[in-house]
């Protein structure tokens, strides 16, 4: 990783010897290099606040207020509810979004998992693969990244059309091509809609893994391949004790945006199977949009938002202490 | 170092999750003092209404445009119609009704009426309503869209209606030997015509419906469970009855036709629109539909059309239930004005012109669908069979209880719905009785719970 701290400058040193004749220049010369830094992150400061820490803010208040039907026209002076909203999503059995809560947040860890799981894994595969020299890999390269510049919507609508069950190219190769299964599967319904949503979500994001992972292979010293190789390390043994753990950090940073992004991955479930996908597939986010956006529970959908938050805030404490050392090493 | 890089990748890890939950509406309070004003003050010539239209036509926005040329050409009053995918349209009437900030008269869909008038942003019409015949120029289903029960005051006016109706295809019919005049005359005999179509016809799947992805399943299924005696809420709207005997016998007989073999369980994994084209493509000969439909058979641009299908379509009522009444759901849209408007008077004058009988003609005819006022609807209805068929259907149709909490009833119920359609095409739980009881329980607990919500 690249050094980020400003550097001293080099009459910095020779100021230490006159401290007294120097001193109050080289002070303002920091100042106002200080300053500059500062009014040259201000944009970026700016709008972090504006677009994303009080939308945050302001969605934390709501979590506490009775915001429904009938108060919604109050939005912010609608009435205190304390923890209520919490309670009720937690505690309540009596809730009767309590259940479809919890069965979203269950979905929602599946869903991250295999997502995550399958990207990372397949994404590495491939690397692996590509990272030879041979006639055409350029072009090989290239291929396997168009389905990174796809955007998710046009990935949901194709998926939802090969998907199926009676016209899609999926049951067609499956049943009426090569026989491989006796009847149609039906895919967008029941338990087979959590995989309808998985396979595309890895789909479109196995490039961004494998050109990430590429880059850390082909930035790996060849001389330590071949120092094993004469040793008499085979290819598994290499991979295991030198090509994984030089790409740890990459798996490591991949791993916390991934959870993260898939956690709130909403754009494919929505498309391929609507605002309600069902007790099989219903995601964190279609259920806080269903329940916020369509249902007017506006206090419940930013209570579960800030669960969502808080889960998400404690994943990156684990992450950080997961690879503190990995970290650490590549600095 | 290292610990500084962590921090900051998790640091934008965190921010980069779309918690912007608040991003819709503002928190300003409606600006209520322009809503007043007499009916009878001069029109002011030369303003601008915005109103707010829906896809309702092939080109929404030019369509209604050219519509209202004529009463700009009469009042002076210019109109600039804005178009709002009904995707977002729910969204952006709420926001606009809470902040103040949008146009002068929007449409709404009917079920939405009581939501939005509960919000308190839109304009009581009572005392203007007698100006175009008030109450009885409607159909009584019709008229009380633009109510909320319990409360007083008109807060909408129907502007175009529809019903569904069972479209079949003739050919099919024939083929399978079953006569049009009594194929769906009663609940039994639009099963035998099902399993006549099933034996005799195996090329085309007999029936299918959308599933739980329609906007519109509720609207679907109802029907069956009015037929049966069911009812949707308890008659004052404080329960929900959607677990009764009933109304669970209307829902079990819908689901009972996919282990039949008799609905193409497929057509569940498709919304509303895309089951529309399975009928229009010539793959299902018996569908519930609206009338929009017969609208596109003359349209040649419209491609979706198998030629034989729509050589041979044929439209009938719903089928009556064990009590010999026959139901559907009947809805549509209305307008409603905003209490923000600066130019009340004006923007009544638009709705007025609107709800005249030569234009709910026109702009239906445009839409393919029926006029909201009585006169003119019977009027269309006489234009064809088929037509008829749906004003038929239009003056037996229910429409829901006028709450504001409807549209998240719908949401339950249509969720339940769903579960129940899946297990009897053999996905989730096992299909039987015990499994619709369960779910259609857990629809009306959630409902109860939906209905118990209030300001306080």
């Amino acid at each position: 990783m690249a050094q980020t701290t400003v550097q001293p400058p080099p009459e910095a040193g020779s100021a230490r010897v006159l401290p007294s004749r120097a001193g109050r220049p080289r002070r303002s010369a920091e100042r106002s290099r200080t300053r500059f830094a500062y009014w040259l992150i201000a944009p970026a400061v700016a709008f972090m606040v504006l677009i994303h820490l009080l939308p945050t803010t302001a969605g934390f208040l709501l979590s506490f207020k009775r915001l429904n039907t009938f108060t919604f026209a109050q939005l912010f002076d609608a009435p205190w509810t304390g923890l209520d909203n919490y309670s009720g999503i937690l505690f309540d059995e009596a809730n009767p979004l309590r259940s479809g809560f919890f069965g979203a947040v269950q979905n929602t860890v599946v869903y991250t998992f295999w997502t995550v799981g399958l990207t990372l894994g397949l994404g590495l595969a491939i690397a692996l693969l590509l990272n030879r020299e041979m006639r055409g890999m350029r072009l090989v390269r290239t291929l396997m990244l168009t389905p990174w510049i796809v955007p998710s919507f046009v990935v949901a609508v194709l998926w939802q059309f090969m998907w199926q069950s009676d016209v899609g190219i999926i049951n067609k190769v499956l049943v009426d091509y090569t026989h491989l299964l006796g009847e149609r599967p039906i895919w967008l319904l029941g338990e087979n809609s959590m995989w309808a949503i998985v396979i595309p979500s890895v789909w479109r994001g196995i490039p961004f893994a494998m050109i990430f992972f590429l880059a850390g292979l082909q930035a790996m010293p060849r001389e330590l391949h071949e120092a094993a190789a004469i040793d008499g390390a085979g290819p598994i043994k290499r991979f295991r004790y030198i090509t994984f753990p030089l790409l740890r950090p990459l798996i490591a940073i991949q791993l916390l945006f991934g959870v993260i992004y898939a956690a709130y991955q909403f754009a494919i479930p929505y498309i391929m199977l609507g605002t309600n996908p069902g007790p099989d597939a219903d995601l964190m986010m279609t259920l806080i949009y269903r329940q916020s956006f369509q249902n007017n529970l506006f206090g419940f959908g930013a209570a579960a938002s800030t669960l969502l938050m808080i889960a998400m805030f404690v994943w990156v404490l684990v992450w950080y202490r997961a690879f503190k050392r990995d970290l650490e090493a590549v600095t | 170092m290292p610990r500084r890089l962590a921090v900051a990748l998790s640091a934008i890890a965190l921010l980069v999750a779309p918690t912007a939950l608040v991003a819709c509406g503002g928190d300003d309070e409606p600006d209520n003092q322009a809503a007043t004003g007499s009916k009878t003050e001069q029109l002011q010539k030369g303003v601008t209404l915005t109103l707010w239209t829906m896809p309702n036509s092939p080109k929404p926005k030019e369509d209604l445009q050219k519509m209202v040329e004529p009463f700009t050409a009469k009042t002076g009053v210019k109109v600039d119609v804005q178009e709002v995918g009904w995707d977002v349209q729910f969204d952006r009437i709420r926001n606009a009704a809470v902040s103040g900030e949008g146009p002068d008269v929007t449409q709404a869909g009917t079920t939405q009426v009581p939501f939005f008038a509960a919000l308190g942003g839109f304009m009581d019409l009572s005392d203007r309503v007698e100006d175009i015949g008030g109450k009885d120029a409607y159909a009584e289903g019709i008229w009380n869209t633009t109510q909320v029960q319990g409360q007083d005051g008109t807060w909408a006016i129907p502007w175009f209606t529809e019903a569904r109706s069972l479209y079949y295809r003739k050919d099919v019919l024939e083929k399978a030997g079953v006569d049009p005049a009594t194929a769906f005359k009663d609940l039994d005999s639009f099963k035998a015509t099902l399993q006549a179509i099933k034996e005799k016809v195996p090329d085309i799947e007999p029936f299918g419906a959308p599933g739980k992805k329609a906007y519109d399943l509720v609207h679907q299924v109802m029907p069956f469970v009015w037929d049966n005696g069911g009812a949707e809420l308890s008659e004052d709207a404080s329960k929900s009855t959607i677990n009764s005997p009933e109304a669970q016998a209307g829902v079990q007989f819908m689901a009972d036709l996919i282990p039949e073999g008799l609905f193409d369980k497929s057509q569940l994994e498709r919304d509303g629109t895309q089951v529309e084209n399975q009928f229009k493509g010539g793959r299902l000969a018996v569908w519930i539909g609206g009338p929009w439909v017969l609208g596109s058979i003359e349209r040649p641009e419209d491609d979706t059309w198998d030629e034989t299908a729509r050589e041979n379509v044929g439209v009938a009522p719903m089928p009556t239930g064990p009590q010999g009444e026959a139901y559907t759901f009947v809805g549509g849209s209305d307008l409603m004005i905003f209490k923000h408007t600066k130019y009340p008077n004006e923007a009544w004058a638009l709705v007025k012109f609107l709800s005249e009988d030569q234009t709910q003609i026109d702009y239906a005819e445009l839409l393919g669908m029926f006029p909201a006022r009585l006169e003119p609807q019977q009027q269309v209805g006489e234009s064809s069979e088929n037509h008829k068929a749906f004003f038929e259907a239009i003056q037996s149709g229910r429409t829901y209880a006028p709450i504001p909490q409807w549209g998240q009833i719908e949401n339950a119920y249509k969720t339940r719905f769903g579960n129940i359609l899946d297990s009897a095409a053999g996905v989730g739980k096992a299909y039987s009785e015990a499994t619709v009881k369960a779910q259609l329980d857990a629809a009306a607990k959630e409902a109860d719970g939906l209905l118990a919500q209030s300001a306080g």
